[in-house]
């Protein structure tokens, strides 16, 4: 909050100095004189009248001659002295701070300036000040006498004519200068201002067409444009003059209209049938003109402007309504300006219309003939531009406050997800082990168990004599190494267990006589099954191996452990004499085998031939033993 | 340490040297079964002798410090002290003698500690009576029994005990002084690699071109390596203290 104060001080304090660096004091040498003292004649005579005639009448200035009701002002003259102590020496000027219609001016019987008035050719209505030169020799000491001829604007119905100032040309320039910078110049930087600023804004709507606020301002802007335009554009020829007419309605229409559109559309008023009809009101008064001829604005004037007043009051009484609601600062805005740029209006009006009425409160101000609605509508304009910016501020930080609470919601989400994920994979991981525990279990109940309880009922009935219990406990003891074998690897490698398996049955068929070689090809050092798999292969070849150990009477056995592919080959190769008979080859081991295989989703083949001994393969599809991989990765996760 | 015989000269096995007088042999066993199964075996070689069969480590501790076996079998799980302890005592006391933890199958844990603590070699407990004096013989002879598991254990030993050897000396204490046979030769990992993938000595020797005794002896060396590299702080910290 500081900075912002700080920066407010510091630019307040840079336009203090930029105002008093042009701030350009009138030199008051007290040698300007206002007349404020005239006779008057209509006469549209273009030479002065001569002075003893009793057509002149005694008026004030500034005056307002007003024509009889229904009828256009005509010219008149106006005559009127000054007192000079001396001839000066220096160049004199005559400062006329308006003079709309245009005219002659004398001096002391000479012509010193002539200002366009209306012709058939060209239609003038003249906003800046004349500043007339008066040579220092048409000056004398004493009484000197100068006469205006004022004509008319071409659709006024008061003859207006200002106080007139006469003094040193260094003095009356620095006034004219001033006077003609708030009349002129500063309405053609309203123009220049207005036109960048609309094409931004109207571009800005363009590409944000549901950003009606910024289209509302835009063409405000624009409309004041163009309505200023009128006020710059001092001569145009007369069939031009009515376009002109006809734009300059237009375009203040357009601007009332659009400010009230704009103010309730700020206040969060939004009808769907107050607006299609203010717009078409607005319409309807340039169409009204148009089809009643150009040239006849009287009722069009009178009626559809006069109309467009409820609806400023209307525009007004919105946004003060809206500011009560509100009750911010910001909201405080519009209303102001508005209620501003009326108060400018009315002004404008009584300057206009009824400069009587303004000339018992602020004679000398009423005189200058100041239109203010001008700068009251820059103002408006400028604080629409601060709500719209304001809101533009507001809706970015909104904007970004989403974009962070998105944010900090899709971390929350992502974080939660993670959580779940975890959580999933872990009972995953709990599901898979469980199951790998209920298949173990079954194992050794199956295997190992009934083993013990078919031992333990045959030695009770006496049917077991000491090397018939000593090979069956061989080969429970056998059998629950296998189970160690298969279970121990922490990280559930077919090889580390196959290793295992083979460093024991290597000494086993030793001591029977069978050599044995192995061969492992498998790409690279691990291969991951699940425990209840690699128990079930094991088991397989432990079949195998005790069928080649016990009836095979070979000399030789070989055992390969291969990857092809997406296949797992394990071969048992021996040189024996095979199962004997076909039943031995239908008997319960290779029966078994058979079981753990189809198990396992694999398939076992058995080939025996004569001379070339048992080819037990076993062939364990790895892609397809889902289990398997849903396994390793619970693993892994967990 | 008693392996000093050349093995590769030592080719038979077991060794027929009958000028040798008998090794002898002390029993540590709590099971009944089992000490008389042990029993037995050294019995029935006449190439062993039998000092001593007890049922105690208490027992064990008394006959080792009246006579000096070459050979101490040595079941783990004794009733009144842990085996570990008894070997930790022969390793100390005599270090001639040779210990052979006698251990259930599937019992790697317990086999890799008592290795640690300086046992040379092992026995399972279901050996036929014939393999249980071979097995005396054996390790006699310098060699050791290691099963694949084993052979995994002992590599991730060192492996584990290289990564961490920088970060185990501490800050302030003077550096121990550097032990040569802390870390395993290439050719010893090598073997381990090849043990640990379930190969038979036969097999690993036919692959590094040298005999299985050879492979046998060099397990017993790398048994060593191991038990003096565990107890290399311990020593170390103790040699400091004028323990030892």
């Amino acid at each position: 909050m500081n900075w912002r104060v700080l920066a407010g001080a510091i630019f307040s304090g840079l336009l203090a100095f930029f105002v008093w660096l042009a701030y350009d004091p009138l030199p008051a040498s007290g040698q300007v004189q206002m007349v404020r003292q005239a006779v008057v004649q209509e006469s549209p005579v273009l030479k002065p009248p001569p002075a003893p005639d009793p057509a002149w009448k005694p008026t004030a200035l500034p005056s307002s001659l007003r024509s009889a009701a229904g009828e256009a002002p005509r010219p008149a003259w106006y005559r009127m002295r000054f007192q000079l102590a001396q001839q000066p020496s220096e160049f004199w000027a005559l400062l006329l701070p308006y003079f709309s219609g245009g005219g002659q001016i004398w001096l002391n019987g000479h012509i010193v300036g002539d200002i366009p008035v209306s012709t058939p050719q060209m239609h003038v209505r003249w906003e800046r000040p004349q500043l007339l030169l008066l040579p220092p020799g048409l000056l004398r000491a004493g009484t000197n006498d100068f006469c205006v001829h004022a004509a008319p604007v071409e659709g006024e119905t008061v003859l207006n004519f200002p106080a007139p100032r006469v003094g040193p040309l260094s003095e009356l320039r620095s006034q004219y200068e001033r006077r003609l910078f708030w009349v002129h110049t500063m309405p053609e930087l309203t123009i220049g201002g207005c036109l960048v600023v609309s094409v931004m804004v109207l571009l800005i709507w363009w590409r944000l067409p549901e950003e009606l606020l910024y289209g509302w301002f835009g063409i405000a802007t624009l409309m004041w444009a163009i309505r200023t335009l009128t006020f710059v554009i001092e001569a145009v020829p007369p069939e031009r003059w009515q376009w002109w007419r006809l734009v300059y309605l237009a375009s203040t229409g357009g601007f009332i209209v659009v400010m009230a559109l704009f103010a309730s559309r700020l206040a969060g008023l939004r009808s769907r049938r107050v607006e299609p009809c203010l717009l078409a009101y607005w319409a309807a008064g340039p169409a009204w003109f148009l089809l009643s001829g150009l040239g006849n604005d009287t009722p069009v004037n009178v009626l559809w402007t006069a109309g467009l007043i409820p609806i400023a009051i209307g525009a007004v009484t919105v946004s003060f309504v809206a500011a009560y609601r509100q009750r911010t600062v910001a909201s405080l805005v519009l209303p102001v300006a508005l209620a501003a740029a009326t108060l400018c209006g009315v002004h404008d009006y009584l300057v206009a219309w009824w400069p009587e009425a303004l000339m018992p409160i602020a004679p000398d101000w009423a005189g200058e003939r100041y239109f203010l609605l001008h700068h009251g509508a820059n103002a408006l304009l400028v604080a629409m531009g601060l709500l719209l910016s304001a809101r533009f501020v507001r809706s970015v930080r909104a904007v970004r406050d989403v974009n962070e609470t998105l944010a900090s919601r899709i971390a929350d989400r992502e974080k939660a997800l993670a959580e779940n994920f975890a959580r999933v994979a872990e009972l995953e991981r709990q599901n898979a082990a469980a199951q790998e525990r209920k298949l173990i279990m079954r194992e050794i109940h199956d295997g190992l168990g009934s083993k013990l309880f078919t031992s333990l009922s045959r030695v009770e009935r006496g049917a077991m004599d000491g090397p018939q219990m000593a090979a069956s406990l061989r080969a429970c003891i056998s059998d629950m190494r296998l189970a160690l074998e298969a279970l121990a690897p922490d990280d559930h490698d077919l090889l580390i267990a196959f290793g295992d398996f083979m460093f024991r049955w290597q000494a086993e068929l030793q001591a029977v006589g069978v050599r044995c070689e192995w061969t492992v090809d498998v790409a690279g050092d691990e291969l991951p099954l699940a425990p209840h798999a690699t128990l079930q292969v094991l088991r397989i070849a432990q079949e195998a191996l005790t069928n080649v150990a016990k009836h095979a009477h070979a000399k030789r056995v070989v055992l390969s452990l291969r990857r092809s592919d997406d296949w797992l080959l394990l071969s048992i190769h021996d040189d024996g004499t095979g199962l004997g008979s076909p039943i031995a080859a239908t008997g319960r081991g290779v029966l078994n085998m058979r079981a753990r295989a189809e198990q396992l989703g694999s398939t076992l083949t058995i080939e025996q031939s004569e001379g070339q001994g048992t080819r037990v393969v076993l062939a364990l599809p790895l892609q397809a033993d889902v289990f398997l991989a849903a396994y390793t990765r619970a693993e892994r996760l967990g | 340490m008693s392996s000093a015989l050349p093995v590769e000269q030592n080719a038979g096995m077991p060794p027929l040297l009958e000028n040798l007088p008998p090794t002898r042999v002390l029993i540590v066993e709590d099971e009944p079964e089992f000490l008389h199964h042990f029993t037995q075996a050294v019995l029935a070689d006449p190439a062993l002798s039998l000092d001593a069969a007890v049922a105690s480590g208490a027992a064990a501790l008394a006959v080792l410090s009246a006579t000096a076996p070459d050979v101490l079998l040595l079941d783990l799980g004794l009733p009144d002290l842990n085996g570990i302890e008894v070997i930790r005592h022969v390793a100390r006391a005599c270090p001639q003698c040779d210990v052979l933890v006698v251990t259930m199958f599937g019992d790697d844990q317990h086999v890799f500690e008592a290795l640690e603590s300086g046992a040379t070699g092992y026995l399972l407990k279901d050996l036929g009576l014939e393999r249980i004096a071979a097995s005396i013989h054996e390790v006699r002879a310098g060699g050791s029994p290691i099963s694949p598991s084993i052979a995994r254990r002992v590599l991730e030993r060192m492996r584990a005990s290289q990564d961490a050897a920088p970060a185990d000396l501490p800050a302030g204490a003077p550096a121990p002084a550097p032990q040569p046979d802390r870390v395993l030769t290439p050719r010893e990992i090598e073997l381990l690699k090849l043990t640990a993938k379930g190969l038979s000595f036969e097999r690993v020797g036919e692959l590094m071109g040298i005999s299985p005794h050879t492979v046998v002896a060099h397990v017993k060396k790398i048994y060593r390596k191991l038990a003096v590299h565990s107890r290399g702080e311990a020593v170390f910290e103790a040699t400091q203290l004028g323990l030892l």
